[in-house]
């Protein structure tokens, strides 16, 4: 794949972190004027950090970076814009109180706030892009993927000539999507743009891009011509070969059978997901596969009661469940939500008094004053059973890390009779050893009877804890697997791919 | 183990956090002046109110008739202030208080002549309590700020005391409505013996949480501490005052409203989950907590108690004027903020908020008694809060950056 000279081009590129990670570990990466190039991998693969040390946030620890011939060291993310990289970050940082005009030139020196040559580049810029918005709407008025436009037309409003797309899908409709498409196309093919399209999308990427790099463990395992490729090699180098240990566990089990402890009768919250039936026994562990955006939280948060929007009937033990938190907790649910700090503790409690949130009654006299020495105690008791590293029970949650605060979310559900777990993403930002502990706990409560419904991004998790898998795709469900009968490749395929034609996934 | 971190000297202030956070008593958090600063200010300000009057040779200010003079002019602000406190750790905000005890005074001075003090008390309450919910319904289902809600309540419940007496002065003339609101408001008691039992239960109650404490070898509680510092203070309250303590009735409600306050908040399931929503309101709904209810049960609570305190206030005036009250929300929220009271939510306390009360009241008692007159004393008022809310704020970033480095 000899071509003329690449605008960007990494040599050997390492990436070490001060805690003795190793990010990237000698990647090359080129990149050509006109082309897309596709950038994959799974979580922790070293995407991320490969964009960071593209748009200037951070240095590479070894290496060369090679801007249109020239090494070249930049030192924070204004510089890499002044020199022509534009980013457009996956979280879309806009200012939803200001204009779209305003937004697209916030970093424009000049006094005053709306200039009107401004305005003559915005005119300007749709013209090129072929997308036009109305320059005085509001940012905060606009849909998530206007917003994504606003953010891709700031970068080439910078006059970058490399444009990084991390994501810039991801939580988009499908005729949102086709915008996003057009406008790449565009900018690759009519304005010589180079762009590296970051995506977990196999299917937009064998459409869109003409070359794909992919990154495993921090190294790149693949670099052709998309041509060349189809969804199932580039999925095979995402996963690599090395997960038998994992799936051995998965198949040692016996399939669970037994009464139904839940039952989802064509659950659906508009907009988010669409109607989903499913039956889940007894001790019977649920792994839900889907991308960002793909309502797999959402899907959580409806059967919880907490999206007061969602339709459809939820039964725990042949009993329907009203549709808010309260009744869902009295029935037997416990949530693990996504963001644990934002949603699963309250920062300014201590341990124990997180730990007995859900259930203070089995802590009180006369099921109404809670005794803080019995509370304390199961602050501990949260302590040993979880191996949460705390001195004490009275240690302020906000002060514990990632780990271990996540093993709180989770003890706080372990007091009460809860019959259901939902756990969105309980192993998401922690180190391997709190989430082997975390995995292990899913299998224990599930031997004992309890049912689990789980959601995670690393489908490498999944098989190890899930009976079933559900997958899911723009809200639909899309594929129903035994969990010893797939493989990550497979679920890769089915929630990123076109494999996944609409199946009868209903159970 | 414990016998080091006991002598709080001898730590050294970079002490991570860990170690601060063992399971022994965290004496230096306890008595810090961020945790304990209204206590210390108000003790301060006594002793130089104190000396300052014995110096110029005036009535002694540490007297029990002055102390309890304090007290009672207090009452009725501490009142609101407890409820106020309640909102805040809700994580709302309610500037409406004072025009709602304006119109419950009002209600109730012009209607008692005619239907009894009784039923006319209870309109003004059912009153006050549903400007409470419409306060919470409109911050709650339309997701309004609540400061500018109440904001706009402020100004329209004080509308309608103007409409209500067409901008003049009412009082009550019947006579028997006139005796009962002297009873209700004007009556004393003998409080000595209830002092001194108030006392002796306190402190025994605190040296038994202490000695439990010690011998568990468990942290020692706050409020084992607080309680046997306040009952040896009742006691040494009740041996200066000789055996004749009188009580006016607003103290009596106002230490009877605290307590109940401060043990529904300390000690109960409702207490935990109020600062729990105030503290993440999203974490608290996803714990299985009705949010909603408990956000618009602070407003109706909230503004129940500014009924009641325009009740009070009524009955000790017996007439009302359309302007009364006006301005007391400020000192109502400067009591609650003196008191350490987070404006985000999720965190306050009672205790502490009536101590910012009698504080700032005994600023304005100290500058009658010294004859500073009252020019002086907003801007003493004012920077007193402004100083306190900066202690608070800037000790908290500080302990803060000591445990995240």
């Amino acid at each position: 794949m000899q071509h003329d000279n690449p605008i960007m081009q990494l040599r050997g590129v390492v990436k070490g972190f001060p805690n003795g990670t190793l990010a990237l570990r000698g990647v090359d990466l080129d990149i050509e004027q006109g082309k897309v190039h596709g950038l994959l991998g799974a979580n922790g693969a070293g995407k991320s950090t490969l964009i960071k040390i593209l748009s200037g946030a951070y240095w590479a620890t070894l290496g060369e970076i090679i801007w249109r011939g020239k090494p070249i060291k930049w030192d924070s993310p204004k510089a890499a814009n002044d020199m022509g990289v534009a980013t457009v970050h996956q979280h879309i940082p806009l200012v939803p109180t200001l204009s779209v005009l305003e937004n697209i030139y916030l970093g424009n020196r000049g006094i005053w706030r709306l200039a009107s040559s401004s305005r003559r580049d915005y005119e300007e810029l749709c013209q090129r892009i072929g997308y036009r918005l109305d320059p005085d709407a509001l940012v905060g008025n606009l849909s998530i993927g206007e917003r994504q436009m606003v953010s891709i037309m700031t970068a080439v409003g910078t006059g970058a000539d490399l444009i990084v797309m991390d994501e810039p899908t991801a939580s988009l409709a499908a005729e949102e999507r086709e915008l996003v498409y057009a406008t790449v196309r565009r900018l690759s093919k009519g304005e010589n743009k180079a762009i590296l399209f970051v995506s977990h999308f196999l299917d937009e990427v064998m459409a869109l891009t003409d070359q794909v790099t992919v990154l495993r463990d921090g190294t790149a395992v693949l670099r052709a011509n998309t041509a060349d490729l189809d969804e199932d090699r580039i999925a095979e180098a995402i996963v690599g070969k090395q997960i038998a240990a994992l799936e051995r566990q998965a198949q040692e089990r016996e399939p669970t059978t037994g009464k139904a402890r839940l039952q989802l009768q064509n659950l659906a919250s508009k907009g988010r997901f669409g109607p989903i039936s499913l039956d889940v026994a007894r001790g019977e562990v649920i792994g839900v596969a889907g991308l960002l955006g793909s309502g797999r939280s959402e899907l959580l948060h409806a059967i919880y009661g907490s999206d007061r929007d969602a339709t459809g009937t939820v039964l725990l033990d042949g009993e329907i469940v009203p549709r808010n938190t309260g009744a869902a907790v009295k029935a037997g649910m416990g949530m693990v939500p996504e963001d644990r700090m934002a949603q699963g503790l309250v920062p300014d409690f201590e341990i124990w008094r997180n730990t007995t949130l859900p259930a203070l009654g089995g802590v009180s006299v006369m099921n109404s004053m809670p005794i803080e020495d019995r509370e304390r105690e199961r602050g501990w008791e949260a302590i040993r059973m979880l191996s949460i590293k705390a001195s004490s029970p009275d240690i302020l949650v906000k002060e514990l890390s990632g780990g271990n605060a996540q093993k709180v979310t989770i003890a706080k559900w372990l007091f009460s009779d809860v019959k259901l777990f939902l756990l969105d993403e309980p192993t998401a930002g922690i180190d391997i050893g709190a989430k082997t502990d975390i995995l292990r706990l899913v299998r224990k409560l599930a031997s004992e009877g309890q049912s689990i419904i789980i959601v995670s991004s690393e489908f490498e998790e999944l098989l190890a804890v899930s009976d079933r898998i559900i997958v899911l795709r723009d809200g639909q469900c899309v594929a129903v697997r035994d969990g010893h009968k797939t493989s990550e490749h497979e679920l890769l395929l089915l929630a990123g791919g076109q494999a996944a034609s609409t199946e009868a996934a209903v159970h | 183990m414990n016998t080091i971190t006991h002598s709080p000297a001898q730590k050294m202030p970079e002490v991570s956090n860990v170690q601060t956070v063992s399971p022994s008593t965290n004496w230096r958090r306890m008595f810090g002046l961020r945790e304990r600063g209204v206590y210390y200010a108000l003790l301060l300000l006594i002793t130089v109110l104190t000396l300052l009057t014995t110096y110029l040779g005036q009535a002694n200010y540490l007297s029990v008739l002055n102390l309890s003079n304090v007290v009672y002019q207090s009452s009725l602000m501490a009142i609101m202030a407890v409820a106020m406190t309640v909102v805040l750790i809700s994580g709302n905000f309610d500037l409406s208080v004072a025009s709602v005890a304006a119109l419950a005074a009002v209600i109730l001075i012009g209607n008692a002549d005619a239907i009894g003090f009784i039923p006319a008390a209870a309109l003004a309450m059912a009153v006050a309590m549903a400007i409470g919910l419409i306060n919470g319904s409109i911050v709650q289902f339309l997701g309004i700020n609540a400061f500018i809600v109440t904001l706009g309540t402020m100004t329209a419940v004080r509308g309608l005391v103007l409409i209500y007496t067409d901008g003049r002065s009412l009082s009550a003339s019947d006579p028997n409505v006139i005796e009962t609101m002297k009873a209700f408001e004007g009556g004393r008691h003998d409080g000595f013996w209830l002092i001194l039992a108030g006392g002796v239960v306190l402190l025994a109650l605190g040296i038994i949480g202490l000695i439990k404490a010690a011998s568990a070898k468990n942290p020692v509680r706050p409020s084992a501490v607080g309680m046997t510092i306040g009952g040896a203070g009742f006691l040494l309250l009740a041996w200066a005052s000789g055996g004749e303590l009188t009580l006016r009735n607003p103290v009596i409600y106002l230490a009877i409203f605290t307590t109940i306050v401060w043990f529904t908040l300390s000690f109960t399931m409702v207490g935990r989950r109020l600062y729990a929503v105030g503290g993440n309101s999203e974490a608290a709904r996803l714990s299985g907590i009705n949010v909603l209810l408990y956000k618009l049960m602070a407003f109706v609570f909230c503004s129940g108690t500014a009924g009641f305190a325009g009740i009070l206030f009524a009955s000790r005036l017996r007439s009302i004027n359309p302007a009364g009250l006006s301005g007391a929300e400020l000192t109502v929220i400067a009591a609650a903020i003196l008191g350490g009271t987070s404006l985000f939510g999720g965190a306050g306390s009672v205790i502490k908020t009536l101590a910012g009360a009698l504080l700032l009241f005994s600023l304005t008692n100290g500058f009658n008694m010294l004859n500073l007159g009252a020019n002086w004393q907003g801007l003493i008022e004012g920077i007193v809060v402004v100083v306190a809310a900066a202690i608070y704020t800037v000790g908290g970033n500080k302990s803060k950056s000591k445990t995240g480095g």
